[in-house]
Parts: structure tokens; C-alpha cells; sequence
């Protein structure tokens, strides 16, 4: 009994960090991508948070369970760094490690043609007039943030690039 | 560019992945996922519906300041300012690797940079090399006459009509102006890179312009399949 839920607790974390880098190995860059690996990316993404969670709370419960009978400190510590181990799945499901390579920017910031002294006469921009309100969003920065919300002329709108 | 706001409330996105070497988007209020490049969501609960495209121009800093002198302008972050990415940055790009498969004989480097455009279901693509060599190119797109013209700078392009004043027009582009300046050939009117007459018959006239998105030929060609490609020297048949 003791064995067959050591097992259990090692196939649990397998299942949990698996379920965390099949979409990480999917959707990463230079990869050909193909529909049904975007759905299965998007499916783990969507219940990857709820799973691991859960996952996590059962070693838990099962490591509680085989620290009563366990006496061996080596053992103990194993079953310690088990139950730790299942949290990290759980913490990854929620990152969004493409923001990590690329800050979003919540709060943007904007100046007038006089202060704009960050971009050459050459650069190129993204413009857009709505309304009688017109914006212009630099190739170089859009290239990095790839996502700029915004507000133009009284229509919400998403710049990307 | 999108406007963002789908059945009466705004949307919040984050990259969610890429697809294809184009990036996916996840909003925040329903979790779906969208294409960028062709504001489809592709999964999630508002799957198959298509944000509103919003008019967006490409052009040089130079450009845009003088057609538009009130207009705001992005400020960089300075926490990430650093990784924006350098002044020489589409020559590094052209040098990565591309990942779709190639259909058949095709003429054009995966990384070549088009203009592309689609007028009533048909989409075409203008090779950048063309254009910056030809400087106007004069088109026929399904039923719609266009035109295509590079600035200044050699590098903004824009797409007009070339309906003026009710009738079907061919320009050319004046020899030695600077600035930029296109003349019909029927009227003698001066047109500016804006599209607007300037002096001439039809002063104060203003073409219509033609959305258009400079993208890679891979890119493109994998969302729009059906995409003709301009040739240079083809007869323009009217």
C-alpha cells in the first residue's frame, strides 16, 4: 500500500509538470504549429491552473498520510521536497512567461512631436486617426510589447504589431 | 490595429503564444485566443469572431509629423527600453529562420517583404523591391482601380483608389519634386503623398485610400492562400 501510493505521488507530479510543458513546447517560437496542437495548447492552458492545483492539495494529503508511518529522516525529507515539488506546476500554470519576454505595458505613456526625441525621422510608426485624434505607435517599441491598448477619439482599440 | 471592444465591452489582451510565426492573444475577459494578424479569435468561448480592423498607416516618423502635428506619440518604457529592439532591426529579422512549408515553385525569399491588400475578397501582394524601384505601380484589383506609391523616405508606402471625381485616373509621378508629388495625366492636378489635389482641376479632391499591411511573404501567403502576386512589367489592361 505504502509503495503503490509512493507511485501514485510520482506519476501526480509527472502529470502536473507534463501538463504545464506540453503548451510551453507547442506555442513556442520557430515552431511549425499545426491546429490540433493549438487546441491541445489551449486546453491545457485553460485547466492547467484548476489541475495542478488540485493535484498539488492530493500529494499533499497523500504525503500527510505517508509522514505518519514514515521514521527515516532521508525519507521524510524526499517526501518534503515531493509535496514542494507539486507546487511548482501549480505556480507555472499561472505564468505568462511570453510576458516575461516581452513587458506588457498597462500604463502607457505618451508625448507630444516635440518631446518624441526617442525616434528618428526614418523610423518607422504605426499611425492611426480617429475622430480628429491621431496617435502613432514606433515600429521599434510596438515590435517589443507587441500589444499597446489605447483609447483614440473615443474608440477602444488594441495597437499590435 | 483593432478596435477591441466586441458586443458592447472592451477587451484586454496578452501574447499568448505563437502560431506560425505570428502571435496569438488571450483576452482577459472570456480567456478566448486571437490570431494577431487577422483579429480572428481561433479558440475559447467567442471563437470565429473577427474584431473590427481600425485604418492604420506605416510610415516614417517624418511623415507622420507633418501630415499629423497634434498627434501623441508612444513614449518608450524605461524599465524594458533596453530590449526594444535596434535601428538595423529588419535586417536581423530577415535572417531568422522561417517554419511554414513552402507550396511549389514560388519566386520569392519566405522573409521578401509585400504590401499586401484585399479589395472585395481579393487579396494581392506588391514585393517591396518592386516598389521601391518603381516608386508608383498602377494596378487593377478584382474591379478596383489602385494605385500604389512609396514617399519620401523610400520606405512608407500608401494605396489609393484611382477613382477622382467620379472618374478612373492614371498618375505619374512628377520628375525632380521634392517634396513627393503625383500629376494625372488627364487633368495636370498635383496630388500629394496624402492623396489630396494640391493645385489643379481638381485642388481640394481627396483619393481614397486602400488599407495595406507590409508583411513577410510567408506570412502572408499562409493567410491569405489565395493571394496573387503583382509581377513587374505586366500590362496594365483597362
Amino acid at each position: 500500500m505504502r509503495k503503490a501510493v509512493w507511485l501514485v505521488l510520482i506519476l501526480a507530479l509527472v502529470a502536473s509538470v507534463v501538463m504545464v510543458l506540453i503548451p510551453v513546447w507547442l506555442i513556442h517560437p520557430f515552431r511549425r504549429q499545426t491546429p490540433s496542437g493549438i487546441d491541445i495548447s489551449f486546453i491545457l492552458r485553460r485547466w492547467s491552473p484548476f489541475v495542478t492545483v488540485i493535484i498539488a492539495a492530493g500529494m499533499m494529503a497523500a504525503g500527510f498520510w505517508l509522514w505518519r508511518g514514515t521514521r527515516r529522516w532521508w525519507a521524510k525529507s524526499v517526501l518534503v521536497a515531493f509535496v514542494l515539488f507539486a507546487l511548482a506546476p501549480a505556480w507555472a500554470a499561472r505564468q505568462n512567461h511570453f510576458e516575461w519576454m516581452f513587458n506588457p505595458l498597462p500604463n502607457a505613456g505618451y508625448v507630444s512631436a516635440t518631446q518624441a526625441n526617442f525616434i528618428a525621422d526614418n523610423d518607422m510608426v504605426l499611425g492611426v486617426e480617429i475622430n480628429g485624434e491621431a496617435v502613432a505607435y514606433p515600429v521599434r517599441q510596438m515590435a517589443y510589447h507587441h500589444v499597446v491598448h489605447d483609447s483614440v477619439g473615443g474608440k477602444a482599440i488594441v495597437a499590435t504589431y | 490595429m483593432w478596435d477591441r471592444t466586441i458586443d458592447g465591452k472592451a477587451l484586454n489582451f496578452h501574447l499568448a503564444g505563437i502560431n506560425n510565426q505570428n502571435f496569438l492573444m488571450r483576452d482577459e475577459e472570456t480567456g478566448s485566443w486571437w490570431q494577431q494578424v487577422t483579429g480572428e479569435a481561433i479558440q475559447g468561448p467567442l471563437k470565429g469572431r473577427k474584431l473590427a480592423a481600425v485604418f492604420c498607416d506605416e510610415v516614417s516618423f517624418a511623415i507622420w509629423r507633418s501630415e499629423q502635428p497634434r498627434s501623441r506619440f508612444l513614449r518608450p518604457d524605461p524599465r524594458v527600453e533596453k530590449n526594444y529592439v535596434t535601428a538595423d532591426w529588419e535586417s536581423k529579422i530577415a535572417r531568422l529562420p522561417v517554419v511554414t512549408r513552402r507550396t511549389g515553385a514560388e519566386d520569392f525569399d519566405s522573409r521578401a517583404l509585400m504590401i499586401g491588400l484585399v479589395i472585395n475578397g481579393n487579396a494581392k501582394a506588391y514585393p517591396m523591391a518592386d516598389l521601391q524601384r518603381q516608386r508608383l505601380i498602377l494596378d487593377t484589383v478584382g474591379e478596383t482601380p489602385i494605385f500604389l506609391v512609396v514617399g519620401d523616405d523610400q520606405k512608407s508606402v500608401r494605396a489609393f483608389s484611382r477613382i477622382a471625381a467620379g472618374r478612373k485616373r492614371e498618375f505619374f509621378v512628377k520628375t525632380d519634386a521634392t517634396p513627393f508629388g503625383l500629376i494625372d495625366s488627364e487633368t495636370g492636378t498635383t496630388w500629394d503623398f496624402s492623396g489630396r489635389a494640391t493645385t489643379g482641376p481638381l485642388a481640394g479632391q481627396q483619393l481614397q485610400r486602400i488599407p495595406t499591411l507590409k508583411d513577410y511573404w510567408f506570412d502572408w501567403r499562409t493567410y491569405h492562400p489565395q493571394t496573387s502576386v503583382f509581377t513587374p512589367g505586366s500590362e496594365l489592361h483597362e
